[in-house]
């Protein structure tokens, strides 16, 4: 991990959303700054749901924000549908807006508390004048009740409804993209699976590509097609979700897998596999950003930053040493 | 809302209106003119005629004051709205945009407020003329800085949130982010505000004018009363009184208002004890036999008296735990898990609550200690940990000191001895540099180094039982491993019982012994962790475990979806509360409460129809009489807490009562488990 | 840090200085017309204008009335001829022994009540003490100082209504003098302090530290003191340092009520016989003490919160 490089993105044409080198920093004190992402690519085909996965601090909801242009990002590109978003400014910016959307993590604080649900759903409609009759078929959808949703404010929804209320808001504009920065991670596992229910009959419906972004692998297999993991803000891994799971390249995503516990996996306890704390994003270690935690790490790690490379299919690592290699009983050559 | 805002609220509104009203229409009331002279004999105390008395030029004071009033409201509502027009705009300004247009606005602001407000009024309205236009304008202008700030502060704070985020992904222009989404939010603060700072600006328009450098006579002002009647105060003080009455009841009714308005935006009412009130009669705790557990908890009920009801946050749970053992509590929010560990330190905030049960230590029952003998238990035999690191630490004080206090207070250790005693413990949980870590900040350690500090200091005396609620849900999930691992080497080395809270079924699969799980304050199934895994009854327990997203499942898979959601503890549903999120509700659960019924010795579960059994598949059955115990929610438990002890190990051991038992799940469900 | 801190310290003194030269200097009223009076001829005027520099461009003024203050040279009244630093430095001990008074009274019973009322929120007490907090901030403070005469003065006659006995007179008499005065001004800061330190406790008292002590098996008065105070204490310091202010308002209102030779009486009475030179030396006097207060105010607080030390 630590790496960058864009070698697993797919021809520009494909994708419908293409993040290529995302570099994004914070002012941090005594003049350093927080490298929150670093050099993160990647890309997503029609109706696809990209899983992104990381422990916190690893960038992925900064990642997020930097798609959404707030804010853009410091360098790197965002193209939607072939447009460079990053170089948009004022109002060209936002006509790209309706095509791109987001729902947050906090149910509660994503909905502004004095204004009336219903409200809140068709704010989109009426700032862009169009889709106002689709509000409440879109409440519907969401398994909310319309006449409900025109009189009440947020306070009187459970977490679960406000984050329908969320999706509601964000599918309204009929989006092509819609980030999802851990939208469940706020809910009870009862409310969670039919949130994640719901993403999976929404986007079917509404045919959408999703970005689903979370902290929990399990919950982002579960919707994904491919999974992307980070690491302090760099890519480490990117594979379709059950290769990920079953045949992890990356030390760090055998660690994370590891570290669930019950996961039936047959991995080595990981205690062995992972020790200490991610370090400051303020120094970043060089080279390879996971060595200071890898048990495998070596001195070139230190120096060379892996950048990803393929493994064959659609697997793709950063790292010096990644496990398949020497784990040739697992099945697939090396790339 | 009418409700929130008290009564006093009501009352101080309605002084507000009445001397605004007398103000308005001074003119209108049949009042003797202001500057009329001899009206009355010079100096007269109050009478019918002239209910404030009569001044030295025989003037009436009550007219006086009511023209008076006519100043100190127009300045304070003046100066206000001045500070609001100025101030407001600025703050929000500053509060939305943020970086360079926030820097040179606040830096504006701070040296504004530089000046002592007063002192400057004073010099400025002395040479600009004292009159009503600039007593206004000097007070408004002085009260921009302060406005900025709070309108600022405000915007900021939402600004951050991310409905202001989301609108703006919506393509929505600032201008309307501003008014729509911010501006209704700030105006609620600004408000109270706004009362309170006609509170300040009466005041301060008051102290001018008693120094004679506000508006001059002959037109009166409170202030100027005041000051006039001060020099023959010992023969007249209803000169000085009438007034100073006035208006302290006015400055009090603003500052009423805007504080009973502010606190519709905070609600945070609690201290560290609780409210000593009439002492709420205890719950009946059903009978029970205390047995020679380690922690016995029998018939445990927290209920809290809200304005919207009776909450039973803990209702009626029983188990118990032997030493090197794990027992892990397990529900969703509002199952009352995190209630009960604090129902059993005798931790619970706040006020109206009502208590049940018995807590067990050894045998001693703990719920008829006193504070100071709980104090001895606590931190000794029983230990907390909480969720979230981050708010577990005092952060103004040491780490040493924070991990050497329990040492001190109840070890009596010297601060050398449990200093050096304290480097022991944080490297037996695996901090590095334990000497350089006395002296540090919670601040300045990561997450997990936190973590594994208030487990170092819930171990410092040795307890018997360790409470860790949530203690990973924090933290991320390759630290997570970590500090489990560490809490469960801990109970090995030290021969602990641990209760482990949880919300997350695989933590809880991977380190409990023996599991509880927690529907509305009650338990619902209990067993040991691997039976109860695998065997689960109760249709709620298993909807849990089909609801969470496995690894090895393969993508898109759909999980099973428990509908609706959590219950209103104010407001439970009858008989079986989960009945109307059971797919497999019958009616008798909508009209009985399930007592526990015993799959194993050691696997309860509280339910008519378990999964797995051939109740579940029988057609409904007619509610059978049952022992009078059995309506009662949790007999068969109870028995089990009361007759058996925990883990096993001591199986028979003080076993009584079989025969109750018997009769108790004579129940066609009961029959058909027990066969199993 | 530290040097940040001072660059910016200057700034501040130098536009506070600036703004109150200049506002009094363009205010309404020409000191010619006070040294002179209101019959001189217009050339004499002119002369003494000249002589004065009054017809220097402001910066001007500005640049020699600042070189001067440095060396502590604020000019001579034209009313009384006395130099302003002179009859400034013989008040200024009066009003900081009052000052220092009022705030001992306000801090010394805020702290208590604010803990007392925190420890039990909603219960008896609090809501007595919240309510006499209420009422003394609703007090302006010549109305309590007016009440406070009549009764302690007037009525009884057990202390001074007006007067002052300097502390290197008479220790004692100094004491009764100061007594009633930094009791009414104190109150009304006392219910500020009490109210914002009860609030933080109240927040403070809820935090997982406190209930995490509570489990330790601390006593009640220990987490109190030693767990809760400090960490909310921040407000209640920075409140000390911004209502210096409004404290040296009420030092103005003090001191003209109870008859104290201080720096506030001698602003009102320079008001009074529009001895404008004094008037700004006094409103410069106070905007650089308080200015250089809130300076030591945000020092403190690094010693009372670790965060902000290593922030």
């Amino acid at each position: 991990m630590a790496g960058s490089g864009s070698a697993h993105l797919r021809p520009p044409g494909q994708a419908v959303l293409r993040a290529e080198d995302l570099v994004v920093e914070f002012p941090a004190d005594r003049g350093r700054s927080v490298h929150a992402v670093s050099g993160v690519s990647f890309d997503l085909l029609p109706g696809e749901t990209l899983g992104i996965v990381g422990e916190s601090g690893c960038g992925k909801s900064t990642t997020a924000r930097a798609l959404m242009q707030l804010p853009p990002p410091l360098s790197g590109s965002v193209r939607l549908d072939g447009v460079e978003l990053t170089r948009l400014k004022g109002e060209a910016l936002r006509r790209t807006r309706r095509r791109l959307q987001m729902i947050f993590q906090d149910p509660i604080s994503s909905l502004n508390p004095r204004r009336r649900v219903r409200d809140i759903v068709a704010e989109g409609p009426r700032v862009w004048g169009v889709g106002g009759d689709r509000v409440d078929e879109i409440l519907e959808a969401v398994g909310l009740d319309p006449a409900t949703a025109a009189t009440r404010r947020p306070h009187e929804f459970s977490g679960g409804q406000c984050q329908r209320i969320s999706i509601a808001r964000a599918l309204v504009l009929e989006p092509e993209v819609v980030i999802c920065d851990e939208p469940v991670s706020a809910l009870d596992v009862s409310v969670q699976a039919q949130i994640l229910g719901l993403l999976e009959d929404l986007k079917e419906r509404y045919r959408l590509t999703l970005v689903f972004i979370a902290h929990d692998l399990a919950v982002v297999k579960n919707v994904s097609d491919r999974i992307l993991v980070m690491y302090l803000g760099k890519t480490c891994e990117l594979a379709p979700g059950s290769e990920l799971v079953e045949r992890p390249a990356h030390p760090y995503t055998r660690a994370l897998l590891a570290s669930i516990p019950r996961s039936g996996l047959g991995l080595p306890p990981a205690d062995q596999l992972i020790s200490g704390e991610p370090p400051s994003p303020v120094t970043p270690p060089s080279g390879c950003r996971f060595r200071t935690r890898c048990p495998k790490a070596a001195p070139r790690c230190a120096q060379e930053e892996p950048e990803m490379r393929s493994l064959g299919g659609d697997r793709w690592v950063a790292c010096h040493y990644p496990e398949t290699e020497t784990e040739t009983e697992t099945g697939t050559a090396p790339a | 809302m009418r409700r929130r805002l008290g009564k006093g609220f009501w009352i101080a509104s309605g002084w507000i209106g009445l001397v605004l009203a007398a103000a308005v229409l001074a003119d209108l009331l049949p009042l003797p003119g202001y500057d009329e002279t001899l009206v009355g004999p010079p100096q007269a105390g109050p009478s019918l005629a002239h209910p404030f008395g009569t001044d030295s030029l025989g003037r009436d004071v009550f007219s006086r004051v009511v023209y008076g009033a006519r100043v100190s409201l127009g300045v304070g509502i003046g100066a206000v709205l001045l500070g609001l027009l100025i101030g407001a705009p600025l703050g929000l300004l500053a509060g939305y945009r943020g970086k360079a247009t926030d820097a040179v606005i606040m830096a504006v602001n701070d040296i504004a407020l530089a000046f002592p407000a007063l002192v400057f009024a004073l010099a400025v309205v002395a040479f600009a003329g004292a009159n009503l236009r600039n007593v206004l304008i000097v007070l408004g202008v002085l009260g921009v800085p302060a406005w900025t700030r709070l309108v600022r502060g405000t915007t900021m704070a939402f600004a951050g949130r991310e409905f202001v985020l989301a609108a703006r992904a919506l393509g929505v222009r600032d201008r309307r982010i501003l008014w729509r989404e911010i501006v209704p939010n700030v105006s609620v603060p600004a408000a109270s505000y706004a009362f309170l700072g006609m509170a300040v600006v009466i005041v301060a328009e008051g102290s001018l004018a008693f120094l004679g450098l506000s508006v001059q006579a002959p037109t009166p002002t409170w202030g100027g009363l005041i000051n006039e009647g001060r020099t023959i105060m010992e023969n007249a003080p209803h000169l000085v009184l009438a007034p100073s009455l006035v208006m302290f009841l006015t400055v009090l009714s603003f500052n009423v208002v805007g504080d009973r308005l502010r606190a519709l935006t905070d609600v945070r009412q609690s201290g560290l004890e609780h409210v000593r009130r009439a002492a709420a009669q205890p719950l009946p705790t059903a009978p029970h036999t205390a047995g020679g557990q380690l922690l016995q908890v029998a018939d445990l009920r927290t209920h809290f008296v809200t304005a919207r009801g009776v909450v039973k946050a803990v209702d009626g749970v029983s188990f118990s735990l032997e030493r090197g053992r794990t027992l892990a509590v397990v529900g969703e929010s509002g199952s009352g898990k995190s209630m009960l560990i604090r129902s059993i330190l005798d931790l619970l905030p706040g006020s109206g609550v009502v208590r049940g049960g018995k807590v067990y230590l050894d045998g001693d029952d703990l719920t008829v200690f006193s504070p100071q003998e709980m104090r001895q238990v606590l931190g000794t035999r029983l230990a907390a940990v909480f969720q979230d690191p981050m708010t577990a630490l005092n952060p103004v004080r040491t780490i040493g000191t924070q991990v050497a206090e329990p040492l001190r207070v109840h070890l009596g250790l010297s601060r050398k001895r449990a200093l050096a005693h304290a480097a022991v413990l944080l490297a037996s949980v695996g901090i590095p540099e334990p000497g350089r870590v006395l002296r540090r900040y919670p601040h300045q350690l990561s997450g997990g180094m936190r973590q594994r500090v208030t487990i170092a200091m819930a171990l410092s005396c040795g307890p018997d039982v360790l409470f860790a609620d949530e203690p990973t849900t924090a933290l991320d999930v390759t630290v997570q491993d970590q500090v489990l691992r560490l809490i469960h080497r801990q109970r090995q080395e030290r021969n602990m019982a641990t209760v482990l809270v949880s919300h997350d079924l695989a933590v809880v699969a991977e380190w409990a012994d023996e599991v509880i799980v927690m529907y509305a304050g009650k338990v619902v199934e209990r067993g040991p962790a691997a039976d109860l895994f695998e065997r689960t009854r109760m249709p709620y327990t298993e909807a849990l475990l089909q609801s969470v997203p496995r690894l090895t499942d393969p993508a898109h898979h759909r999980l099973r979806v428990i509908t609706g959601r959590p219950p209103d503890l104010a407001a439970l549903p009858s008989g079986c509360a989960f009945h109307p999120r059971c797919p497999y509700a019958r009616e008798r659960c909508v009209t009985e409460a399930p007592p526990l019924f015993q799959e194993t010795r050691e696997h309860l579960y509280a339910c008519w129809y378990p999964r797995g059994t051939e109740a579940a598949l029988a057609d409904p059955v007619p509610v059978d009489p049952v022992p009078a115990a059995l309506g009662d929610p949790g007999p068969a438990g109870r028995d089990r807490n009361g007759s058996e002890p925990g883990g096993p190990g001591h199986n028979g051991a003080g076993r009584t009562g079989p025969d109750l038992k018997r009769t108790e799940l004579a129940g066609p469900e009961g029959a058909d488990n027990r066969g199993r | 840090m530290i040097l940040h801190r001072l660059v910016r310290l200057l700034v501040v003194l130098l536009v506070v200085t600036f703004l109150s030269f200049a506002l009094l200097s363009l205010l309404p009223g020409d000191p010619t017309t006070q040294i002179l009076g209101v019959s001189a001829t217009e050339e004499a005027r002119a002369q003494l204008r000249q002589e004065l520099g009054l017809d220097d461009p402001l910066f001007v003024r500005y640049a020699a009335w600042l070189g001067a203050l440095v060396t502590g040279d604020l000019g001579t009244s034209y009313i009384t001829s006395v130099p302003v630093t002179e009859a400034l430095v013989e008040r200024l001990p009066v009003t900081i022994e009052l000052l220092i008074a009022a705030e001992i009274v306000a801090i010394g019973l805020a702290v208590p009540i604010g803990v007392a009322a925190a420890r039990r929120a909603g219960g008896t007490a609090d809501q007595a003490l919240t309510a006499l907090c209420f009422a003394l901030l609703s007090t302006p403070v010549f109305v309590l100082g007016v009440l406070l005469i009549l009764i302690f003065a007037v009525n009884w006659q057990v202390l001074p209504a007006t007067g002052w006995t300097p502390i290197s007179l008479d220790l004692g008499w100094n004491l009764t003098s100061v007594l009633l005065p930094a009791v009414t001004l104190g109150c009304g800061q006392l219910a500020v302090y009490a109210r914002l330190l009860r609030a933080d406790m109240i927040a403070t008292l809820q935090e997982d530290y406190i209930t995490l002590a509570r489990a330790r098996g601390l006593s009640p008065r220990r987490i109190l003191w030693r767990h809760a105070l400090r960490p909310s204490a921040i407000s209640l310091i920075t409140a000390i340092g911004l209502n210096l202010g409004a404290l040296i308002g009420g030092t103005v209102i003090i001191e003209t009520l109870f008859g104290l030779p201080g720096v506030g009486r001698l602003i009102v009475d320079s008001i009074f016989s529009r001895d404008y030179l004094t008037v700004q030396g006094g409103v410069v006097l106070i905007s650089v003490g308080y200015v250089l207060v809130n300076f030591a105010v945000d020092l403190v607080y690094a010693a009372v919160d670790p965060r902000i030390r290593y922030a």
